[in-house]
């Protein structure tokens, strides 16, 4: 019986292809996009409950150290930590070697990041030692890195090298891109710079992701009349900030994606269809000998969907390796790209399309098999 | 005399295009005994065919009743009509209507996927058809690469194999030469009288009526039977 079904599709393997082809690229396009939203979405490491306080003219100016106590006070923040973005070169300036380096506080880093995951007695010399440096897992396991290694670090933004030695190495299990970090102490970059007091950014840990909107308006309220003014925003936002300026870039994408899928929809229903109509003399000849409207349809739908389906695992899997490539590619420039994957949620997704394309493209080529009389059927062919 | 295996009283069929209603058979009175060769003559449009498609179950009629075999047929639905198709209709073709991209073995096996048989037993009845048609060695050619009178056993291979109670062919040599038709028609002579297969065949050819032992003649909505021919 699908015998006939797959002798059908070979009967025409460029048309078969092509419809599968086309399937295949719709989903990869659905799988591709699939994962750059939910990368954006999940902007992993970047909790609901954390907030970024920085200039509000841009964020190459710094905040008076000052406004950390000022931010300490407000209701509902449980910590405060200010960070700087060192960006230095460590070994050479290949986008590999690429990763980002804080200067920061470390007494209330971790108040701040409760997530990371270190043993105390790393946490105690790293917080003695002025030069020692904190590292997550992922980047020790790249570099091989181990306690006590010395690391040179050049700097290109601030005129000052840092020789720093590890001390401490965390994990966090549920958002590896965070382990691609380092941490040393900003009082050793101030010392080396003679520039004391200021902080690039400040970022607050909130008591619940209700209470971000209200920290957000008061945050930025309280500096309304001060030397400089800030803006303060959630993790996520400020990790988005830069795709940010493309405009709603999410829903554009979104847009785009569902135009593709339904256009494609459309023209897979067609081709299928128009292999259906082809066929209509053969659908009458069946049920003259005896197959019933039931046979014809799953015949019509059988066909379709391994199309549908086809062309879903093919996507799929070119889609796979392509993200893949691209999560490798990136990770170290545009960190919240690291994670970029197709995730099962994407992939259950462009499996159900595949299977919806090929649904819909059968349906009604189906539909009108089995309603076709024999008679009319047949007439069409003499 | 045992009941006719096939009786029509008062079979009329009105086909509607728009509002113009077509009358194409009035009041068709027929009965075909078991193991008879029939042959059905008339001009082009006279309702030939729509005559045959009734019988073979794959049209209703507007009024009047077909019983074949005790079962009348127009009172029944297409989800009945369809196993009874199964069961009792071997239909030949003008244009043989093989499936392209099978080869003449799954042509003919086609009708018996229907049936709950074992492999062997459907690749059995498959050989044994394509035997008896003269074409035990092109079972596995694809109808491209078979000549026209090679089709049409095919075709009439696959009408036999699943052992209906007749057999009803339309214009079976129409697309033929003078020899496949002579091939073909006898082959059809030769199952109606070794193996008493009921036999209804609408043809232009005055050679292929000469086969038949009965000749009706339509025309105008009419069927008048003309004479009685050899055997
Ligand atoms: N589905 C239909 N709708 C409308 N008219 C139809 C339909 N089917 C057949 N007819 C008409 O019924 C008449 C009989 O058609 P039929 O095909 O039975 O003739 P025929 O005797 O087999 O002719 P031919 O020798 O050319 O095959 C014709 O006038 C045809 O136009
Ligand atoms: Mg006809």
């Amino acid at each position: 019986m699908f015998q006939l079904s797959l002798k059908n599709l070979l009967r025409n393997k460029r048309r078969t292809f092509l419809t599968g082809a086309s399937v295949s690229l719709t989903l990869i396009l659905v799988c591709l996009l699939g994962a750059v939203l939910t990368a954006m979405e999940s902007a992993e490491g970047s909790a609901d409950n954390r907030i970024v306080v920085r200039s509000a003219i841009s964020l190459t100016f710094s905040l008076p150290e000052s406004y950390w106590q000022r931010l300490q006070q407000m209701d509902h923040v449980l910590a405060v930590t200010p960070l700087n973005w060192f960006g230095g070169i460590y070994k050479d300036e290949r986008p590999e070697n690429f990763f980002a380096q804080f200067s920061c506080d470390p007494q209330t880093l971790l108040d701040v990041w409760p997530e990371y995951q270190i043993p105390q007695d790393q946490v105690a010399t790293w917080r003695q030692e002025r030069n020692s440096f904190i590292c997550g897992q992922a980047l020790a396991d790249k570099y091989g890195w181990k306690i006590g290694d010395q690391i040179f670090i050049k700097g290109s933004i601030y005129p000052v090298d840092l020789t720093l030695t590890l001390r401490g190495i965390y994990t966090e299990p549920n958002a590896p891109s965070a382990e691609k970090s380092i941490y040393f102490h900003r009082k050793y970059l101030e010392e080396a710079l003679g520039n004391p007091g200021q902080v690039g950014t400040f970022f607050l840990r909130i008591d619940s992701p209700d209470n971000v909107g209200t920290v957000v308006q008061h945050a930025e309220a309280m500096f309304e009349n001060s030397e400089a003014q800030v803006r303060a925003e959630t993790e996520k936002a400020f990790s988005l900030s830069f795709l940010e300026m493309l405009g709603n870039i999410r829903m554009f994408l979104g847009a785009i994606g569902a135009a593709i899928v339904v256009s494609l929809l459309f023209i897979t229903a067609n081709t299928m269809a128009m292999a259906a109509r082809e066929r209509t003399s053969e659908v009458a000849v069946l049920k003259t000998l005896g197959f019933r409207q039931g046979h014809v349809v799953r015949l019509v739908m059988f066909e379709s969907l391994a199309v549908g389906l086809g062309g879903a695992l093919v996507g799929l899997g070119l889609a796979y390796v392509l993200v893949r490539g691209a999560a490798r590619g990136m990770e170290n420039v545009f960190p919240i790209f690291g994670t970029l994957a197709v995730t099962p949620p994407v992939a259950l997704l462009a499996l159900g399309l595949g299977i919806l394309i090929g649904l819909v493209s059968g349906g009604f080529p189906a539909w009108q098999a089995a309603r076709l009389s024999i008679v009319d059927g047949l007439r069409k062919l003499a | 005399m045992s009941d006719p295996l096939i009786q029509l009283r008062g079979v009329t069929k009105v086909y509607r295009r728009d509002q113009f209603e077509i009358p194409v058979l009035e009041g068709i009175d027929l009965d075909i005994a078991e193991g008879e060769f029939v042959a059905l003559m008339g001009p082009s449009g006279s309702g030939k065919s729509t005559l045959l498609n009734l019988m073979a179950g794959v049209d209703s009629p507007t009024s009047g009743r077909i019983v074949v075999a005790g079962s009348d047929i127009a009172q029944l639905g297409e989800g009945e009509l369809a196993p009874w198709r199964h069961r009792n209709v071997g239909f030949i073709f003008q244009f043989y209507n093989l499936i392209p991209v099978l080869t003449a073995r799954e042509n003919v096996e086609l009708p018996l996927k229907l049936a709950s048989l074992s492999r062997q037993d459907r690749r059995l009845k498959v050989e044994t058809a394509l035997e008896l048609v003269g074409l035990a060695d092109r079972m596995d050619h694809y109808p491209k690469q078979l000549s026209g009178g090679q089709k049409q056993r095919v075709a009439i291979a696959r009408a036999l194999v699943t052992a209906p109670t007749f057999l009803l062919a339309d214009e079976p040599t129409g697309d033929l030469d003078a020899a496949s038709a002579s091939d073909v028609l006898d082959l059809l002579g030769q199952l109606n009288q070794e193996f008493q297969k009921t036999t209804v065949m609408v043809t232009h050819d005055p050679r292929a009526a000469e086969r038949a032992r009965v000749l009706y003649h339509l025309e105008k909505g009419q069927l008048q039977r003309e004479h009685t021919g050899a055997v």
